[in-house]
């Protein structure tokens, strides 16, 4: 298989270059993933993320021949060659395919992504109904594995006052949780020209979530949320 | 003294990026947004010219009576339909209708393909 690697080292490299390998396939490389596994076979200095290798950890998400997704969920055989690989789009790169997230952390704390409720906890649980507990599927499985965010121009842009799509479906997880008080608290720290309304519904994030998940269906919510709030 | 510290890179290369069909009708509705802007002083003008007197009218088909102003004339119809076509899209994208992935891409194939169109008609009315 034909790859070509966007390399960079700070240490040596003064710019970002690209580099080709040819790999031979063993028979249990079905993923990306093995592939980068196997080129490190014979060059350990190529550098990415990696943990779970199966979806669950968002570690290993990368610009996959334009698109952005996760090594380690993508099939070899979905591939077109020369498989191109480079990093997030629009983060700062610290090395090779590693990106730096701190930015993208920031804004995923600033929605405070846990539960607020600031009443006598029951002796047990706080109970749901199931369809109050239905309100959170397409939410809460998101990884963080900032594939949509990277994906997304408002983002690019703007990267240190939008919140940006993974933001926001977390931020959204909370806002309709029933168990939550603090909803117009939240609502109040989104009603922002930048915060949110950056979002131009263009929906790259929806288009290359690893997931299946709809940030962009997530943020349409927040926004009809704020209108009920504020008629 | 030491050399301060490089930024970080970034990649950020658009031609690299293979975009999905939602982003190609944004990005036209906003280059068409940009041509309507630069142009409306001159539509102005050439409609505030047409309507002085009928001999002026006369003299302004005349003068778009050229391929490269009919050509002109051919993008700014693209111009103006993919921008209102888009621009109601986002609209009802904006009150949920046709905000899920599947009628988004529809929605978006048919406003390029449409205005591609309409363009194309008038192409044939001006440049044949």
């Amino acid at each position: 298989m034909r790859l070509s690697i966007y390399r960079y080292n700070p240490e040596s490299d003064a710019a970002p270059r690209m580099q080709d390998y040819d790999i031979a396939l063993g028979g249990h490389d079905k993923k990306l993933l093995d592939v980068l596994m196997r080129i490190r076979e014979t060059d350990d200095s190529l550098s990415f993320r990696r943990s779970c290798r199966e979806g669950v950890c968002g570690s290993d998400a990368m610009n996959i021949n334009g698109r952005n997704g996760l090594a380690c969920i993508t099939a070899v055989s979905d591939l077109k060659e020369p498989v191109v690989l480079r990093p997030l789009p629009g983060f700062p790169v610290i090395r090779d395919l590693i990106v730096d997230m701190t930015q993208f952390f920031t804004h995923y704390n600033s929605i405070k992504p846990y539960l607020i409720n600031d009443q006598i906890p029951p002796e047990r649980e706080r109970l749901q109904s199931p369809e109050q507990r239905e309100r959170l599927n397409g939410l809460y499985e998101c990884i963080l594995c900032a594939c949509c965010s990277a994906f997304c121009p408002s983002y690019w842009w703007n990267p240190s006052k939008f919140v940006g799509p993974a933001g926001l479906l977390q931020a959204y997880r909370f806002i309709t949780d029933s168990r939550d008080t603090a909803t117009r608290e939240r609502l109040a720290y989104l009603d922002d020209v930048y915060r949110l309304y950056r979002c131009r519904t263009i929906m790259n994030c929806t288009e290359v979530c690893p997931k299946g998940l709809s940030p962009s269906h997530a943020i349409e919510q927040i926004r009809v949320a704020l209108l009920r709030e504020s008629s | 003294m030491p050399a301060p510290p490089r930024a970080a890179p970034k990649f950020l290369n658009l031609a690299q990026i293979r975009f999905p069909i939602g982003a190609i009708a944004s990005i036209g509705h906003r280059i068409s947004g940009v041509l309507l802007l630069i142009s409306l002083p001159f539509l102005v003008l050439a409609l505030e010219r047409s309507l002085r007197s009928e001999a002026d009218y006369a003299a302004l088909g005349t003068w778009l009576n050229s391929p490269w102003r009919a050509l002109l004339l051919v993008v700014m119809v693209w111009a103006a339909t993919h921008h209102l076509l888009a621009g109601v899209r986002h609209m009802l994208m904006d009150i949920g209708i046709g905000s899920r992935l599947a009628q988004a891409r529809m929605s978006a194939w048919s406003t390029i393909v449409a205005a591609l169109l309409i363009a194309l008609l008038a192409a044939m009315r001006w440049l044949s």
